[in-house]
């Protein structure tokens, strides 16, 4: 089967987009380079403070009137964006392949999850109205109607270049707010296209602005005062803080999510044959970097048959995954997204080694890479038997195509690692007894939680959820909850006498 | 080939459509007797296509198992594509029967491969092993009045 043509050409300039222009930065330039091959495919600008200044003034100034402007006719500039995702859907899909690596079907995967995120905004007449009650007191009437603030910033992490920065920018727009979006500097293209596609819909100019940087530009947002709240998906430790004391200092809204080191327990009634598969996906998926990846397995039981079992089955299917360049429509697993990123699991599962853990699957070397690739960012899947809650490789987050595997007698034992792990994003159960899934969803303290389900990705028209050091903030991204979070509730009472 | 991507599934039920459309419009031209059906067969082909990525795309997302959901053995539902040159037309038909019950078992299998992850897609599958099922019985119609 041949590898998908390639979309992007040479090397991309990048531009920042502010006030509906392309314009170019004057900071310092970086590569972007593809982890598959090590080309540069793309240069992108670390934009300086005045750019980001100007992306902010630019929101403001488009603020007034995208706010008078009907929620219909804004509904209106998302289903044209909408149409035009659509449009492109292949192309963008494979510009996601391109800059971080991972395969067609996780691009894709991400692509239709990020429309999904424009769709449910596209909702914004009926999903944006207040309520009333009349005759709160003799002739006096009290309502609320949810308004806009004027202008958010995004900050988006590399791990999913696309959807991300949709998990918000199309809420925040509907609702009549202005945005400035940052993505990762080390995947930009997504965000370029997406702004290129945004002014193709026909957004008035300054509604939604794209500014590519560093530290310079979120320390700029997170500073600036016209900017009335952030969202943010990276590392707990930004998360935790920087964007949300800072938001907090400064006055801002804030949703800060970062990062997991979710658990996927293991009953012995589970139906192997579907679990496994499930775990394929939620370890090695996205060569494991994603905050609702899987990290540690948790076999409850002392049935050693079943663990045996279970033991072959994963590494049977692990040891045969096809890892290589994610434009191969046959391969499972990408590389991980740059060196330093590979150093850093690495180094993690040597520590899981150096506090105990036993090596069943070596992913850090003699692995097959399908295709004339360097070996520069790739890594098999590991997997390690004999690990301990209180290991780095459990109570810190790995983000790496690694699973670790702990064996408890009882669930009451699983809970209770769920629950003393600092993070909280997404746990999962895999099991035939719905007793026993009711018990979990019922106690463990878990933002998302699966049932025989391995990545417990929320739709778009759920709030994608997390609890303490996986999230900081009181309302979440997508759905409902952002359509809040982009709102104030202003409330009025009235009598006419 | 042992095929266990969407992807890779995807693009090989859209080969197979392309493939036995370009039998299909040997046929229309060899025996222009049945040109017309065949080469409505053929157009259905590009149309059975068209489906197969509509689903894939609209229900493909990263929560899903996607690099993981099949296990489908390419080589056994690789068909003929030419015809021989001095085929004579009931040889020919019973080609294209071999032609429908390959495509038939694909998407059957892969219907049932896919039932638990990929939602839409496993229905297409067999909306189309349906009219190729219809298919094959008109052709062994013919085959009989032959």
């Amino acid at each position: 089967m041949a590898i998908l043509e390639e979309p992007i050409k040479g090397t991309v300039e990048v531009k920042n987009y502010i006030d509906g222009e392309w314009v170019e930065s004057e900071g310092e330039i970086q590569d972007v380079v593809n982890p598959v091959n090590g080309k540069v495919i793309a240069r992108v600008p670390i934009s300086t403070k005045g750019e980001i200044d100007s992306a902010v003034e630019a929101a403001k100034a488009a603020f007034p009137d995208w706010r008078r402007t009907p929620p219909v006719a804004r509904a209106r500039c998302l289903f044209r964006l909408k149409e035009l995702l659509e449009e492109n859907f292949e192309e963008l899909s494979r510009v996601q392949t391109q800059e971080h690596g991972k395969t067609i079907d996780e691009s894709r995967g991400e692509t239709r999850r990020g429309i999904e995120n424009v769709e449910v905004a596209c909702g914004i007449p009926t999903l944006m109205q207040g309520y009333n009650s009349e005759d709160i007191a003799s002739g006096i009437d009290e309502y609320l109607i949810p308004t806009p603030l004027g202008v958010f910033g995004i900050i988006g992490p590399y791990n999913f270049p696309f959807m991300i920065p949709l998990w918000s920018a199309p809420y925040a727009v509907a609702t009549g707010n202005c945005v400035v979006i940052k993505p990762s500097s080390e995947v930009p293209l997504s965000q370029m296209k997406i702004a290129e596609l945004v002014d193709e819909a026909g957004f008035p100019p300054g509604a939604w602005n794209l500014v590519n940087g560093g530290r310079t530009v979120v320390n700029g947002m997170l500073d600036h005062p016209d900017i009335e709240g952030i969202t943010f998906v990276g590392s707990t430790p930004t998360a935790k803080d920087v964007i949300y004391p800072r938001c907090g200092a400064t006055g801002k809204r804030v949703i800060a999510q970062g990062g997991a080191s979710n658990f996927m327990v293991i009953m012995p009634d589970c139906n192997l044959r579907a679990t496994i598969p499930a775990l394929m996906t939620s370890f090695f998926g996205n060569a494991g970097q994603r905050c609702l990846a899987g990290q540690n397995v948790i076999v409850v039981g002392d049935d050693d048959h079943f663990y045996k079992e279970f033991i072959n089955g994963v590494v049977d299917t692990a040891k045969k995954i096809v890892i290589g360049n994610g434009l191969d429509e046959e391969v499972q697993m990408g590389p991980v997204r740059d060196t330093e990123k590979k150093k850093k699991i690495l180094s993690y599962i040597d520590s899981g080694i150096k506090e105990g853990a036993k090596i069943t699957l070596d992913g850090r070397r003699n692995f097959k890479i399908k295709g004339d690739y360097p070996d520069t960012c790739f890594l098999g899947a590991t997997i390690m038997e004999y690990v301990k809650p209180e290991m780095k490789i459990v109570t810190e987050e790995i983000f790496g195509p690694t699973m670790g595997i702990i064996r408890v007698k009882t669930l009451d034992e699983a809970i209770e690692i769920c629950d003393v792990n600092p993070f909280h994003n997404a746990d999962a159960i895999f099991t035939s007894n719905g007793r026993t899934a009711r018990e979990f969803k019922y106690r463990v303290k878990s933002g998302n939680i699966g049932i025989n389900v391995g990545i417990v990705a929320p739709m778009a028209f759920f709030p994608f959820s997390g609890m303490r050091d996986s999230f900081f903030g009181i309302l979440h991204t997508q759905g409902k909850e952002a359509v809040r979070f982009f709102t104030e509730s202003k409330v009025v009472i009235e009598r006419w006498p | 080939m042992q095929l266990n991507t969407s992807a890779s599934v995807i693009s090989f039920a859209k080969q197979l459509e392309v493939d036995s459309a370009g039998f299909y419009d040997k046929m229309a031209e060899r025996y222009p007797e049945a040109a017309e059906l065949f080469l409505a067969f053929s157009k259905e082909n590009n149309k059975y296509a068209m489906m197969i990525q509509r689903a894939y795309y609209e229900v493909i997302t990263d929560a899903i198992e996607g690099c993981f959901a099949f296990s489908v053995e390419t080589d056994k539902y690789t068909f003929e594509r030419e015809l021989a040159k001095e085929i004579g037309y009931a040889n020919a038909l019973n080609q294209a029967i071999d032609v429908e019950q390959k495509l038939i078992s694909f998407y059957v299998d892969a219907a049932e491969q896919s039932k638990a992850f990929m939602a839409d897609v496993p229905r297409t599958f067999l909306i189309i092993a349906k009219k190729r099922k219809a298919r094959e019985d008109k052709l062994r119609v013919i085959l009989k009045e032959t």
